[in-house]
């Protein structure tokens, strides 16, 4: 306790990376099976588990497009 | 004839003075080669989005090749699969590649500057002045702004500042390349302002440091030729959103595309047969829709943006201008109303004398007397060049000049002279000025005054009245020469659309005829520098953009005003804070070939996105067909391509392979004529958009021939 009041918690941008892996795995959680649901037995578990990263990576760009378009000068 | 020392300019090239040494440019390529493989980084490569995307489709392809079954079970041949998702991964790993290599190449040129001006930088030990008078020996990045240094001959000059005691020849060739040594001196707007790491080579000086340690002169440049200060400039921030945009509405197409070939798949196999229908399903695979995304979105124009911006930098610096920021560079294109100087931007900066011409009763050795008199302690050109006419006429001047005192010339009393040791007072100044000194004394003014101040003026030169107490003696004709090739550069500018407007103290019909003969479009003639001011507020408040130079503190405000303001290195510290641009040959001149600069540079980007959006045309010829080749719509194919695999790998090559092959135009820019901006539109369209429509039909055509697909 004593060591996190003299180290306050500021995720660096190494630390971030990770955390947003940590994040797209828990969304992949939830669409996921809906991916496998959908597709019937045409998928296997593990593809569906990938296609539902595609799907997390093509919104995720999607943002990262708008985050462009709203903050320009940012990049 | 363009030789490598000197840089390419819109209309020619011109030699400018260096920085010394000159930039070490033999090893750009190589440290550019390193750099765009750093540059894979994805924390770089999101700094750019187009190319972030593709950089998200190299990742995914890569994962393809390792797995080709890892989104959907592929039918046929797996490894022949695996064989073409690594190809379109190493084609999509090349676009990074070339477009990292085309911002590393523009950078290492500047970087190369910034490293031969570091060169110049050494840390020197300075004498600081003591408030009680003793001098403490201290290194120069101990100095601050305010403390007071003694500098000798041979030592190099700690920091920037204004000289306050003592003359002495500074060598500025460190910063200018001018190998001629300068004098600085105190008191003088001009003459007073020393720059840190230029060497004093006579003499001593006492200097006031006027910069912070760090943030000095040399210091400022390599942090700007190096682009650490990089900003983006508006016109690129309307154009990455432009990219955003119409990425994001790609992006969408291509992961829409499945959906919509499964919708019709269904409906093919309802009325041609399962096996039609799968085929269709088979043929848009995740690496199809990454090769179809990145065909489409600008990636041309998305790798060579910021090599484009660079460059334009660069371009100013090789003219030895330094610009504060893109910004800058970007303004001087859409300049419309360019604010010059008579003298020395329109006419050579030294006035000669030409002709002594007396007015009754008085001869003309009695004028030329009277003009030496007035000019003893002129130290001006002109002043000197009166000496010397009046040499050529045996004039001997009969008091003792130690006894005499001269009088300065003033922008207020707009004239100079000489107190005489008997109390007379020799005077030469503008004629209105010598009236009303003549008036004021109780003087009678002759009438053949007027006739001679006309004749001159028609002549386009600069009448002198000369005056002994309440007498005028005559007119000295001094001859205004007009720059050679100035009338021709100033009938481009006006094809250009860009206004020139001449500023000067002379009277009307003097400014009239130098204006005629120069070919500016307006002029304000007997203005004051004050005037500049409001010369520009009222051209702003019409909607114009106004670049001006200058060089004095009272040019400061409006250099600060004006939309592109170009300050002379030989001018004050205040002109060079308050402008956004600073000629380290301080030739005013160079304002013209800024806006050409500026504008090649707008230009150049305006053509490459023109280019670059056109190529789309060609690359979803190539695609689209392939992807719904079973839905019948073959007769697409117009370019006939072999395969689809073969389609795709062309437009990916073909999108590869016109990044390097555009890296030239990107750092030198378009070629760049005196046109109107709707000439330009046209011809770029013309030569960009119907050119980038044509150029990918034909290229891809001979890479699918080349390819070993069948």
């Amino acid at each position: 306790m004593k060591i996190l009041q003299n180290k306050p918690l500021i995720l660096s941008d190494r630390r971030k990376l990770p955390l947003y892996l940590f994040l797209a795995m828990c969304c992949n959680l939830a669409a996921s099976p809906i991916v496998y649901a959908a597709s019937g037995t045409q998928l296997s578990r593990i593809q569906a588990w990938a296609l539902g990263y595609l799907v997390l990576t093509s919104i995720g760009l999607s943002i990262y497009l708008f985050f462009v378009m709203f903050l320009p000068e940012k990049f | 004839m363009s030789t490598p020392s000197s840089p390419d300019l819109p209309h020619g090239t011109r030699e400018p003075h260096r920085h010394t040494p000159k930039a070490d440019v033999r090893k750009i390529y190589q440290r550019a080669i390193f750099a765009s493989f750093l540059k894979l980084h994805p924390r770089s490569t999101a700094k750019n989005p187009v190319m972030f995307v593709v950089w998200v489709g190299t990742v995914i392809s890569f994962l393809l090749t390792l797995n080709p079954n890892l989104f959907s079970t592929m039918q046929g041949n797996i490894n022949q699969q695996r064989y073409f998702n690594g190809l379109i991964a190493l084609i999509l790993c090349s676009t990074l590649i070339f477009a990292n290599f085309a911002e590393a190449v523009a950078e290492g040129r500047g970087k190369a500057q910034a490293d031969s001006l570091r060169a110049t930088k050494s840390d020197t030990t300075a004498r600081k002045i003591l408030s009680d008078g003793s001098i403490q020996s201290i290194n120069s990045q101990q100095l601050r702004r305010g403390d007071v240094v003694k500098v000798v001959a041979g030592e190099a000059i700690p920091g920037d500042g204004e000289v306050i005691e003592g003359i002495g020849s500074v060598d500025e060739s460190a910063v200018t390349g001018e190998s001629a040594p300068v004098m600085k001196q105190p008191g003088t707007d001009i003459a007073s302002s020393v720059t840190g790491g230029t060497r004093l080579i006579s003499d001593e000086l006492t200097i006031r440091i006027t910069s912070e340690p760090g943030l000095g002169f040399i210091d400022r440049m390599i942090s700007l030729v190096e682009g650490a200060q990089r900003t983006k400039t508006p016109n690129e921030v309307a154009l990455t959103v432009l990219l955003a945009v119409l990425t994001q509405i790609f992006l969408i197409v291509a992961t829409t595309v499945k959906p919509i070939a499964n919708y019709i798949a269904d409906f093919m196999s309802t009325v041609l047969g399962t096996t039609a229908g799968n085929s269709l399903r088979s043929g848009v695979s995740v690496t199809i829709l990454i090769s179809l995304l990145v065909a489409l979105i600008p990636t041309t124009i998305g790798a060579l943006l910021s090599a484009i911006g660079i460059a334009g930098m660069d371009r100013v610096a090789q003219f030895n201008v330094i610009a504060t920021s893109g910004r800058a560079v970007e303004a001087c294109g859409d300049v419309n109303t360019l604010i010059l100087d008579k003298t020395g931007t329109i006419t050579l900066g030294n006035r000669m004398a030409d002709e002594f011409i007396p007015v009754n009763p008085y001869s003309i050795e009695d004028l030329v007397w009277v003009a030496k008199a007035a000019s003893i302690f002129d130290q001006t050109p002109e002043g000197k060049s009166i000496l010397k006419l009046a040499e050529n006429y045996g004039a001997k001047l009969d008091f003792d000049l130690h006894k005499g005192e001269g009088i300065e010339f003033t922008a207020k009393t707009r004239m100079s002279g000489t107190h005489l040791p008997d109390g007379r007072e020799a005077r030469k100044g503008s004629v209105e000025a010598i009236k009303k000194f003549v008036q004021e004394r109780g003087g009678v003014i002759p009438p053949e005054i007027d006739a001679a101040y006309e004749k001159i003026s028609k002549l386009g030169g600069t009448p002198l009245a000369v005056c002994l107490d309440q007498q005028i003696y005559g007119v000295i004709y001094l001859k205004d020469i007009v720059k050679p090739g100035l009338p021709e550069r100033f009938s481009q500018l006006r094809q250009m659309g860009v206004r020139t407007i001449m500023l000067t103290g002379d009277n009307r019909m003097t400014a009239a005829t130098i204006a005629r003969e120069a070919g500016v479009d307006d002029f304000i003639a007997e203005a004051t520098p004050e005037d500049k001011m409001n010369v520009i507020r009222t051209e702003q408040s019409k909607g114009n953009l106004i670049a001006m130079t200058g060089d004095g503190t009272n040019d400061a405000p409006a250099l600060a005003q004006a939309n592109v303001g170009l300050a002379m290195n030989s001018g004050t510290q205040a002109a060079k804070e308050a402008a956004n641009m600073v000629d380290l040959d301080s030739d005013p001149t160079k304002l013209i070939d800024l806006v050409t600069i500026g504008k090649q540079l707008l230009i150049t980007r305006g053509a490459l996105t023109t280019f670059s959006i056109a190529n789309d045309i060609a690359k979803y010829f190539a695609i689209i067909p392939t992807i719904f080749a079973s839905a019948g719509i073959e007769a697409l194919n117009i370019m006939r391509l072999k395969s689809g695999q073969s389609a795709i790998i062309s437009a990916l090559i073909y999108n590869a392979l016109i990044i390097p092959v555009l890296i030239p135009v990107a750092l030198k820019g378009v070629k760049f004529l005196p046109l109107t901006a709707n000439q330009l539109l046209k011809r770029n369209i013309l030569i960009y958009g119907i050119g980038g429509i044509i150029a990918p039909f034909i290229a891809i055509k001979l890479i699918d021939i080349i390819l070993p697909f069948s």
